[in-house]
């Protein structure tokens, strides 16, 4: 049981500011980027280059980030000045970006062995504590970036990003940019997820040109997820945060075990496409009975609008 | 000062399905004028609004403001100047976003928006002073999410927004259209004290001459792109519903079922039943 937890947490923290930036742009702004499968290879590779280059692993995760925001506000740009939707021009990107990804690491994969990563400031104890320790220090880095963009969410410029999602007739009307927050909100996601692919590397301590194929759906299964756990709404930010956390330790806590189970990893999308039906078809037919039951309760016309 | 100088407004130029909205029109509200505008459908009173709002760029002419030429400034960098109230209540706010939050967007209108949080408890004071003057009970469900509110209450909100940070002018697109008329009439009395408060010069756009009448001391009768008619504040104390009836129909247009029934009009069937 213990090394379940601690391979969900090991390998489920990296993703939180990915799937965080993913939830920017599906929730906050109502659209699909689906660049993130192209950004959050790209910065594993950008991390890792710099890495063996010999850059300190903090700022190798930073350059990861920035490589990956880069990537977003591109597709931004397709979108701005081409006209195409975002969900066209991050397919576009996220094809074109597996092969800057490759161009980038040189070879399809590239190990980190005998590189030092933000792993090896500490020193290593055998067995089960290597875990602990990993998770320990990957929490550290997750809390300090999603605390820092819950921050971020509450500003004047964050509570804008949140307004042009639902109303962005309204949001011009109160002197926001609409056009300069996609760009923003593109670019953050982005980072986002290229700060992740630098996290993943460096623990599992390989960079692979393929990694970033089926982060999109992964992401959105483990959305309806902590949705179904969490009900956010784009004023509770703090919600927003527990519930991509929440989602994204389930989603992988559900992998694990299926992996533990003795599935082969090759049936592991298949796990993934299933947990997204079904957190699909509760959020669909759970959220109905508990409204009925919650209206059954509380027999006040007024909570209808709440439980929609 | 509000000035349009031969602003014509035409969409799909130069095409079989070219449309003139607005056509050379001039026009000048000094500060702090309140202005009633009203007009058969597609005489160009959105339009109007659009051009002064920002969300279209007039085809030709000229947009100053406080002597600034504003003709080719986007609707958000205009935002501090001029702010809007729109016709469906739905539109000035954002639903998913609680009140607090609808207001704090509306408290950064025209400056810089930064790093500082956008809520604290100096503006949350204020937000609680300013709704507390509806009477509606808002000041204490700043959390509650605005999708909640209802249509009268929403567009209440909207009107304090507007009010929250003094623009130079602000545009009323018919903003009455959607709401029933007990709340239409509260809503009109919002109206007046909020253009009174905050004392800038007010275009209201309506359908409703009694409201045209009432309110304001100025009023534009609009007829195929142009201002057909200009009645100042005597012209306008001495004129009737059925003048300005005549005013529209002379100059052309049909006068729409939307003009000629009053809000006020007894409905016989919806009596029947009560």
């Amino acid at each position: 049981m213990d090394r379940i937890l601690l391979d969900a947490l090991v390998t489920g923290l990296p993703m939180i500011p990915v799937f965080l930036g993913i939830y920017t742009v599906f929730r906050l702004r109502e659209d699909f980027d689906l660049t993130v499968e192209g950004s959050f290879a790209a910065g594993g590779a950008v991390t890792t280059v710099t890495l063996i280059a010999g850059l300190h692993p903090a700022l190798a995760l930073v350059a990861g980030a920035l490589a990956g925001g880069v990537c977003g506000v591109l597709t931004a740009g397709l979108h701005l000045w081409l006209r195409i939707p975002v969900l066209l021009a991050g397919l576009v990107m996220s094809i074109g970006l597996f092969s800057v990804t490759l161009h980038i690491l040189g070879t399809p994969t590239r190990s980190l062995l005998a590189v030092p990563t933000v792993f090896t400031w500490f020193p290593a104890t055998p067995g089960a504590g290597a875990d602990l320790r990993m998770s320990i220090i990957l929490a550290v880095f997750v809390t300090a970036l999603v605390t820092a963009y819950a921050w971020f969410l509450r500003t004047e410029v964050g509570l804008a990003l949140r307004a042009t999602g639902v109303n962005a007739l309204m949001a011009r009307s109160q002197g926001v940019n609409d056009r300069a927050i996609t760009v923003l909100s593109l670019f953050l996601a982005n980072a986002m997820a290229g700060f992740g692919g630098g996290l993943i590397v460096q623990t599992q301590g390989y960079a692979d040109v393929n990694m970033g194929i089926g982060t999109f759906v992964a992401g959105i299964g483990a959305l309806l997820l902590g949705e179904l756990l969490v009900r956010p709404g784009r004023s509770t930010v703090l919600r927003i945060v527990v519930c991509v956390a929440a989602g994204t330790l389930a989603y992988r806590l559900i992998l694990v075990v299926a992996l533990r189970a003795g599935l082969p990893a090759g049936d592991l999308r298949g796990v993934t496409a299933l947990t997204l039906v079904v957190a699909v078809a509760a959020q669909r037919h759970l959220r109905d009975a508990v409204g009925a039951l919650r209206a059954r309760m509380t027999p006040d016309p007024k909570l209808e609008g709440s439980t929609r | 000062m509000l000035e349009l100088d031969e602003v014509g407004l035409v969409h799909n130029h130069r095409r079989t399905d070219e449309v003139v909205a607005l056509k050379d029109l001039s026009l000048t509200a000094p500060a702090g004028q309140f202005v009633t505008v009203i007009g058969s459908n597609g005489a160009g009173k959105s339009s109007l609004v659009r051009v002064v709002s920002g969300a279209a760029r007039p085809t030709s002419g000229r947009v100053r403001l406080c002597g600034r030429d504003m003709t080719r400034l986007p609707d958000y960098r205009r935002a501090g100047l001029v702010a809007r109230v729109f016709d469906d209540p739905r539109a000035g706010t954002a639903p998913e976003l609680s009140v607090e939050d609808n207001m704090a967007l509306a408290m950064s209108r025209g400056e810089r928006r930064t790093l500082r949080f956008a809520l604290s408890a100096k503006r949350r004071a204020l937000m609680r002073e300013r709704l507390a003057e509806l009477g509606l009970g808002l000041e204490d469900r700043l959390p509650d999410r605005v999708g909640l509110l209802s249509a009268g209450q929403r567009q209440s909100l909207t009107m304090v927004m507007a009010g929250l940070t003094r623009p130079e002018v602000l545009l009323l697109d018919e903003h009455l259209a959607a709401l029933d008329p007990g709340t239409a009439q509260r809503v009109l009395g919002l109206t007046a004290e909020l253009v009174r408060g905050v004392g800038c010069t007010t275009l209201m756009i309506t359908h409703n001459m009694d409201h045209a009448l009432a309110l304001g001391e100025r009023l534009l009768v609009m007829s195929r792109g142009r201002v057909v008619a200009d009645l100042d504040q005597r012209d306008k104390r001495a004129a009737s519903v059925a003048d300005l009836v005549e005013l529209i129909a002379g100059a052309g247009d049909t006068v729409s079922d939307r003009i000629l029934l009053r809000e006020d009009t007894p409905i016989e069937t919806t009596k029947g039943q009560q």
